[in-house]
């Protein structure tokens, strides 16, 4: 099992695909930051123009936190996205080249191989968020400066610098079991449905419909508290006044066995169906 | 024995691929499957292989070998953006084997590989494919490999290679080959043993030139006098540049070149069996 881990991270690694979804996440960084440079100054200036006559505003709120959170948003499509994309493709080439059959024409078992695959999902979906983390967290303190954080939820929120770093960083934990999720999931529809375009179509369709359903009332607290579209933007919370540690506990929980259960019916699948 | 299948059958939906397949394959043996397209010969090999399920019958493999099995179905499956070297640690890594540089080169001299080519294996030939494909199919020492049309894309000479290095797997190494082709021409010499399968049946199986005799539609001689033949002429014969085709009474051949060497003074110098695909594909009356 360790050995077709490792070997199937030299071939995520060895791929040009890996690298160009590398360079997608840095795009995407570098545009939300030069979109911020120029028109972000703007944008609080009518966000805030009303407490302006109220309240007196010290510091420059165009800063690092700000910029932080921005990218932050990227979790809700563009990373998730460029994700399933990636991932799902892990598994559609090898049916295209037809090295999963020449996998299994040696002594390896199909769910070790299908295994191995999610868990170097999982290791490829933690590193591009370390990536995007770590950059971003970089550049923007290097670029903006530090600084308090404004954010419009339900109404607008102010965090202190410190806390805003704190919550923030939270955030993209909490975020990260989503892009899981994400990455998961892409997987099992690969399982699924084997040829890359369909895949790739099909990922699309799901993310569009979670993000909508997510905003759907269901009627039933239990569809609108653990259905799992509902659980997806669970970081979004940490940017209420009053953090609610137990609701996020509690679907970060749910989501983490949504995310089990998916790759648990990919498993199923791959082990039941034949290699044609 | 190692390798045999009993009464393999299986259907996709309402199709049925395979209909109580039987065969064996035994150790340094080189077995061939023939038979034209879409006759079951890759479901077969797919369920030797346990890549597909049987729908019933079994399947018995004698080896105590961690990989009994190493094959090749259809086109040798390579990452296109790997060395041959790294398709190989791939290969072997996942199998839990740990070979050194050294290793690798050996194996891929071994097939004909050039060990110092470290470019993609996307810009190498088909033949070139085969034969790391073979290699990737020899690692930990199977007792028995499959090979699904392997030779298909090859030019003559790739062919020729491939099939001595089918030679030197069964009768240096001991291992048992099983074949298939829909070509007679590439399994013909090649095979100690023939199989043939139609329609997802056997329905012709034995030693390969006995096989390959039932079906033989007639011989083409090469030699000289063969047009004044007196033997020749009272028998079906068409006459081309140099060579006859001959069309044998229910005399055996054996009997008719003898006839012709010793008695009629006709130099031969080849005489080559030209079967008759319709007849080797048709199932024998039983």
């Amino acid at each position: 099992m360790r050995n077709l881990l490792l070997t199937e991270l030299f071939k995520i690694f060895r791929q040009r695909k890996t690298y160009y979804a590398i360079a997608a996440v840095f795009v995407l960084e570098a545009f939300i930051m030069v979109s911020a440079y120029y028109q972000g100054r703007e944008i609080l200036e009518v966000l805030l123009e009303n407490l302006k006559e109220s309240f007196e505003f010290r510091g420059d709120l165009l800063n690092a936190n700000l910029i932080i959170y921005l990218v932050l948003n990227s979790f809700w499509f563009h990373i998730p996205l460029i994700l399933m994309i990636v991932v799902s493709g892990f598994l559609t080439s090898e049916y295209k080249d037809r090295t999963v059959e020449a996998i299994l024409l040696q002594p390896v078992s199909k769910w070790q191989l299908i295994v191995s695959k999610y868990l170097a999902a999982l290791i490829f979906t933690v590193f591009i968020l370390a990536v995007l983390v770590g950059s971003t967290f970089l550049l923007s303190y290097a670029l903006f400066g530090k600084g308090d954080l404004v954010v419009f939820l339900e109404g607008l929120s102010f965090f202190e610098s410190r806390e805003a770093l704190r919550r923030l960083i939270l955030a993209f934990l909490t975020g990260s079991l989503t892009m899981v999720f994400y990455a998961v999931v892409s997987l099992t529809l690969a399982v699924l449905l084997q040829e890359a375009t369909v895949t790739w179509i099909v990922a699309a369709l799901f993310l569009i419909g979670t993000t909508l359903l997510l905003r759907l009332d269901f009627h039933s607290d239990l569809l609108n508290t653990y259905f799992f579209p509902k659980l997806t933007d669970t970081w979004q919370s940490l940017f209420y006044p009053e953090v609610p540690n137990g609701v996020i506990l509690r679907k970060n929980a749910a989501l983490g066995a949504y995310t089990f259960l998916f790759a648990l019916i990919g498993i199923w699948v791959f082990q039941k169906r034949d290699i044609k | 024995m190692i390798l045999s299948a009993r009464q393999v059958s299986k259907s996709y939906g309402a199709r049925q691929v395979l209909k109580e397949v039987s065969l064996t394959c035994s150790e340094g043996e080189i077995c061939g499957l023939i038979g034209p397209n879409g006759a079951g010969k890759s479901t077969l090999f797919r369920i030797l292989m346990g890549l597909v399920s049987l729908d019933s019958g079994s399947l018995d493999l004698r080896s105590k070998s961690p990989k009994p099995l190493g094959g090749i179905i259809e086109k040798p499956a390579l990452y296109g953006y790997l060395s041959a070297r790294e398709n190989l640690r791939v290969f072997s890594r996942i199998q839990g084997l740990t070979l050194t540089a050294k290793h690798y080169g050996a194996l891929m001299e071994q097939v004909g590989l050039s060990p110092d080519r470290h470019d993609p294996v996307r810009n190498y030939s088909m033949g070139m494919k085969q034969r790391l494909g073979l290699a990737i199919a020899l690692l930990n020492n199977p007792d028995c490999v499959i090979l699904d049309e392997p030779f298909s894309g090859l030019d003559p000479i790739g062919i020729r290679a491939l099939q001595d290095q089918v030679r030197t797997l069964a009768g240096k190494r001991g291992i048992g080959v099983l074949i298939s082709s829909h070509n007679l021409v590439e399994l013909g010499d090649l095979c100690d043993r023939l199989y043939v399968i139609n329609q997802g049946e056997i329905i012709r199986e034995g030693p390969a030139q006995k096989v390959l005799q039932a079906a033989a539609r007639g011989y083409l001689l090469f030699g000289e006098g063969l047009q004044g033949s007196r033997v020749l002429n009272s028998l079906h014969v068409e006459y081309r540049k140099g060579s006859a085709l001959l069309f044998p009474d229910s005399r055996p051949i054996g009997a008719i070149l003898n006839e012709l060497t010793r008695e009629e003074g006709v130099t031969l110098r080849g005489c080559i069996p030209q079967t008759d695909l319709r007849t080797l594909f048709e199932k024998e009356a039983s």
